[in-house]
């Protein structure tokens, strides 16, 4: 087994229990939404990540941490789930973790995951043509996970699957990094 | 002693006696000598003309076969040695044209030695000149692309802060919705 595939394996692992904490709750697909914001919230900062995966920082200090950013925003048990991963010392793969959680979750529901960045928090009625649309172009059900994400400047960028639609003013600005370089 | 002085006594008187008949009879020998001397002349003239002389005519003759021999071989050393000589002239002088040949195909050759390092030397000076040409328009080139990638970027950067910062909520919801109304414009 090379350390890409079991990577996968622990990423599948830790996935799977925290999709199973979220099933105890009373709205299982709510609970795993919020444990899929709240790791994608936390691996979008670099310095972040590399603080809760330093092994030289006590384990108490990083579940201080995570209660501080999450603490009042987030169900108690979104933030013990993060602390767990934390804890776990798989702060490195909380984006991934969090992508497969969500992908878990929408197959569960014969769906498939688009991975949403914009600059600003989408309402419901924006979500909803986005997966009218997403839906369209893949051609299969589509469940959006919207997250904030300030560096896309403007627009926004879905991931589906391995496929990626960039309609950014961040990616409008690498083009023209690429045509002027 | 006596004796002796007797025969000398005579001889002198006797002397005296011819001193006394005249100085012709001293000149002219005795009739009988004259003719027992021309006999034994004729005899020895005869002897000589008969054995001697053939003889000696055929040494001469022998002798002068012999010198003449010499003389023919002589001649003839000399002609096969100035027959020699000639070669040995001829040999020279084909000797002495061969290395005017051999030289001047020397001195060719050295010319073009010469000339083709000279080429050489002019090709491979021409390359370098025209490699250090393109190396300082590729550098060139280079530092003005980088140049511009600075420029760009710099740009770039500028634009970024300023639409991060001037973008207000209407402006990104616009966007947004923008974006959504094209991926539903794909179908």
């Amino acid at each position: 087994m090379d350390n890409a595939t079991a990577q996968m394996t622990y990423v599948d692992h830790y996935a799977s229990a925290l999709l199973s904490i979220a099933g105890a709750e009373d709205d299982p697909q709510a609970a795993a939404d919020e444990i899929f914001r709240a790791a994608q919230g936390l691996s979008g900062h670099a310095e972040l990540v590399e603080t809760l995966g330093d092994p030289r920082i006590p384990g108490e200090r990083k579940q201080g941490i995570v209660d501080d950013l999450l603490g009042g925003r987030a169900s108690k048990v979104t933030v013990a789930a993060m602390g767990f991963i934390v804890g776990a010392g798989q702060a490195k793969n909380l984006g991934d973790i969090a992508s497969r959680v969500a992908e878990l979750a929408a197959e569960a529901e014969g769906e498939i995951v688009a991975e949403v960045r914009a600059s600003i928090e989408l309402d419901a009625a924006q979500i909803e043509r986005l997966t009218a649309a997403l839906s369209e172009v893949t051609g299969r059900r589509v469940q959006v996970k919207a997250v904030v994400d300030p560096s896309v400047l403007g627009g926004l960028v879905a991931k589906v699957g391995d496929t990626v639609l960039d309609g950014s003013v961040q990616h409008r600005f690498s083009e023209l990094r690429e045509q002027w370089g | 002693m006596k004796l002796a002085w007797t025969v000398i006594l005579a001889q002198e008187a006797e002397h005296t006696a011819e001193e006394a008949s005249g100085g012709a009879a001293l000149l002219l020998p005795a009739p009988e000598e004259l003719i027992a001397g021309i006999i034994a002349f004729a005899i020895i003239f005869a002897v000589v003309w008969k054995f001697a002389l053939p003889a000696l005519k055929a040494t001469l003759e022998d002798r002068q076969a012999a010198v003449r021999t010499h003389l023919e071989a002589a001649e003839k050393a000399k002609v096969e040695a100035e027959s020699l000589l000639d070669d040995y002239r001829a040999q020279v002088a084909g000797a002495k044209g061969e290395a005017s040949d051999i030289v001047a195909e020397a001195r060719d050759a050295g010319e073009a030695v010469k000339a083709d390092i000279i080429a050489r030397a002019e090709a491979e000076a021409e390359q370098i000149k025209a490699r250090a040409g393109e190396e300082i328009a590729s550098e060139r080139e280079r530092a003005a692309v980088d140049l511009r990638r600075q420029v760009a970027d710099l740009s770039i950067d500028v634009a970024e802060r300023v639409v991060g910062s001037s973008l207000d909520a209407d402006s990104q919801r616009d966007l947004v919705n923008r974006y959504i109304d094209e991926l539903g414009g794909v179908q």
